[in-house]
């Protein structure tokens, strides 16, 4: 009877720690990395961050937002591209999974106290807590992402906010839908009502309306703060009450519950032949094979490349205060290169190459 | 007939009001009414399950705050099965399977070795988020879906027959049927009686013969195999991908629905049904605009909604007497 307790309580501890109490970790070195890719790169690169005072070891150290690195989004962009970076500058990298709002702070400091050299937070919900610390740590190099700092209160060299032009990329997605709907009815299944995703939002519906004045945009956000990222059956739902309100093109954005909308529609009755749905962030034809049948395009934030550039600056010392823009726009078409009419691709190709001159402006304020 | 009717008048004229608005609503809103139910009652059908699992639970004593655990490891297990083996039948049957074992881990923590059950509850949570975060691995795909099922003639009724009878799978008629079920076991059978026994008096249902332990066992084990039922739901039909905590906080939601629902299968499922329309409500007011209501305050309206239940229902609701106390015999 006694002994048979044990049964419990090792499952019990070993769940304890698998779970973690602040955060899960990895490190590229030790090979725990949700994405599967390796070590750091180049021979004689540091296996440990016992040395990251030292100013020749370079370290790189990410915390996400409540996401995790393997969200098929924006959090795994960011982690791909800040690995990519600290391989290819012979460095050591980390990660953090920030299990709870409340942890930002502690997770940061984590790495500011083993003197990391550049720490990348992920999400526009960890703002304060990056600027706090990099007011703390001016030895330290901080880059937010989707961060937008108010110059007339962030004041430090060492910390940029990057971020990208979602509008744009939510206005080309737009124009799209708004040439290819036959209904006049599209919707959007959004995670939370944070500036990144409004901006995609809001793009969208301006994009679908200057390509088809006809067209009703019916548009949910998540209410609820924890999990608006990571509630796939309730984007599911959304997405069939729109389909049976006849809207035919639906944009999900907002991590797992955006991919939550795109597998439902994929399952659809008529699939790639009367709906479709656009996808977010990356290009989800890669990160969410299960929506391909729907799947026309996706409103791209080139988050991987834009991480990678910028703490590539912050080695080089072309590190840049305050703001660094990155770049988005829309992936390709894929297997509905051939489905979607000439025309409209020409004109949607039209509308991004404005949009990139500047000659087109999205009008989104928020 | 008429004693019952006199007895149980507050529910009649309640349940006829709700079913008249509801046509009203549906003929004047055509439009938009239809997805509207459909849409709640899609929400409501994990949280029917669910709750199911916390009243045969609590009805016999023991409080089941593992249910989440219990539909995330079920989740994972169908999900990854199913992506595994190629079969969906596999991924149902393991998904079961796990909401089985998982029951019988809770049955035998808290009744053999009368563990606080809370804690096994909590130990269930952790270990569950825990294992199906190590484990996860991400790019599987389901192998199908899992078919609609139009049940005849009930399929043509209007509104009803839309929502509850046709455009869903099989697992929406299961949890119809399971609260219909639960409610004519639990109030009309000798296993029901017993039941009741245990969770009010276990003492008295001893002196009666009753085997307490026993029946505690199998009936939380049992119950497994609904939260199994609905964790399958959860990723293999309401969507179809496993996310790590993806049962999002709804085998909580299902504990303040069973508490809503007075411990009663049948009330329950209408306090599910009752929320995922509040819930549907709420994202519809945001989609169609007209007034701008921020998504907010909106978002909270289901919560609001319970709040009001609970404030109306307090001090009339009553949980089972042994609730939550592991059963001693005294000579031992």
């Amino acid at each position: 009877m006694k002994s048979t307790r044990y049964l419990v309580a090792v499952p019990a501890a070993l769940a304890l720690a698998l779970a973690g109490c602040g955060g899960s970790t990895g490190t590229s070195g030790s090979g725990s990395t949700a994405s599967g890719s390796g070590a750091s790169g180049a021979a004689g690169a540091p296996t440990d961050d016992s040395n990251c005072a030292d100013a020749a070891v370079f370290c790189v150290g990410l915390v996400t937002d409540t996401g995790k690195v393997d969200d098929k989004s924006f959090n795994q962009s960011a982690h791909e591209g800040a690995m990519a970076a600290a391989k290819e500058e012979g460095g050591f990298y980390k990660y953090i999974e920030t299990q709870d709002a409340k942890d930002y702070a502690a997770n940061i400091s984590q790495f500011t106290n083993k003197k990391y050299d550049v720490i990348v937070t992920v999400g526009f919900l960890m703002a304060d807590a990056t600027t706090q610390a990099a007011a703390e740590n001016p030895d330290t190099k901080f880059i937010g992402v989707d961060q937008n700092y108010d110059a007339s209160k962030v004041t430090a060299k060492n910390v940029t906010g990057l971020i990208f032009p979602e509008d744009q990329a939510g206005y080309g997605a737009g124009y799209l839908a708004g040439l290819m709907t036959k209904t006049n009815k599209l919707g959007q299944v959004l995670g939370l009502e944070i500036p990144p995703v409004q901006k995609y939002a809001k793009g969208f519906e301006a994009g679908a309306k200057a390509a088809n004045p006809k067209v009703t945009v019916a548009t949910v956000y998540h209410p609820a703060a924890d999990n608006a990222f990571n509630d796939p059956v309730w984007g599911a739902g959304e997405a069939k009450k729109m389909l049976a309100q006849d809207a035919d093109i639906i944009f999900g954005a907002g991590g797992n519950t955006g991919n939550g909308a795109l597998q439902e529609i994929a399952k659809a009755s008529g699939a790639g032949t009367d709906v479709f749905c656009i996808g977010v962030d990356t290009d989800q034809w890669d990160t969410v094979p299960a929506a391909r049948p729907c799947l026309i395009t996706s409103a791209e934030k080139l988050i991987s490349q834009g991480v990678t550039d910028t703490v590539k600056t912050a080695k080089s010392g072309e590190f840049e205060g305050l703001q660094t823009l990155g770049q988005a726009g829309l992936a390709p078409y894929h297997d509905f290169e051939s489905k979607i009419p000439a025309d409209v691709k020409a004109k949607v190709a039209d509308v991004v190459k404005q949009m990139e001159a500047g000659t087109l402006k999205t009008g989104v304020t928020l | 007939m008429g004693t019952w009717v006199q007895k149980n008048r507050t529910t009649v004229v309640l349940a006829v009001v709700v079913v008249v608005a509801a046509y009203v609503f549906y003929y004047a809103k055509n439009d938009i009414a239809p997805s509207m139910f459909g849409a709640a009652w899609d929400y409501a059908i994990p949280l029917v399950l669910a709750a199911l699992v916390g009243v045969i639970g609590e009805r016999s004593g023991v409080v089941n705050i593992g249910i989440e655990g219990q539909m995330l490891l079920a989740a994972f297990a169908g999900f990854f099965s199913a992506a595994a083996t190629g079969s969906m039948v596999v991924g149902i049957l393991a998904g079961i399977g796990t909401g089985l074992l998982a029951g019988g881990f809770l049955a035998w923590t808290t009744v053999r070795w009368r563990m606080d059950q809370i804690i096994a509850g909590v130990v269930l949570n952790i270990i569950a988020t825990g294992i199906t975060s190590f484990y996860l691995k991400s790019g599987e795909i389901l192998p199908g879906v899992i078919p609609n099922l139009r049940v005849p003639l009930l399929a043509d009724i209007p509104l009803l027959g839309e929502v509850f009878f046709s455009g869903r799978s099989w697992i929406a008629s299961v949890a119809i049927v399971a609260a219909i079920g639960v409610h004519l076991m639990l109030f009309h059978t000798r296993w029901g009686l017993r039941t009741r026994a245990v969770g009010e008096y276990p003492s008295a249902a001893d002196t009666a013969g009753i085997n307490v332990e026993r029946l505690r066992m199998i009936n939380v084990t049992v119950a497994g195999s609904l939260a199994g039922l609905a964790g399958v739901y959860l990723s293999m039909d309401a969507s179809s991908s496993f996310e790590r905590d993806m049962t999002a906080g709804r085998g909580f939601l299902a504990l303040a629905i069973m508490i809503m629902g007075a411990w009663r299968p049948l009330r329950a499922m209408a306090m599910a049904v009752f929320f995922g329309f509040v819930n549907a409500v709420a994202s519809q007011l945001q989609q169609t605009g007209g007034f701008s209501v921020p998504p907010q305050l909106t978002g909270t309206l289901p919560y609001v909604a319970v709040l009001v239940v609970l404030a109306v229902a307090a001090g009339r609701v009553r949980p089972p007497g042994a609730v939550g106390q592991p059963y001693v015999k005294k000579d031992q």
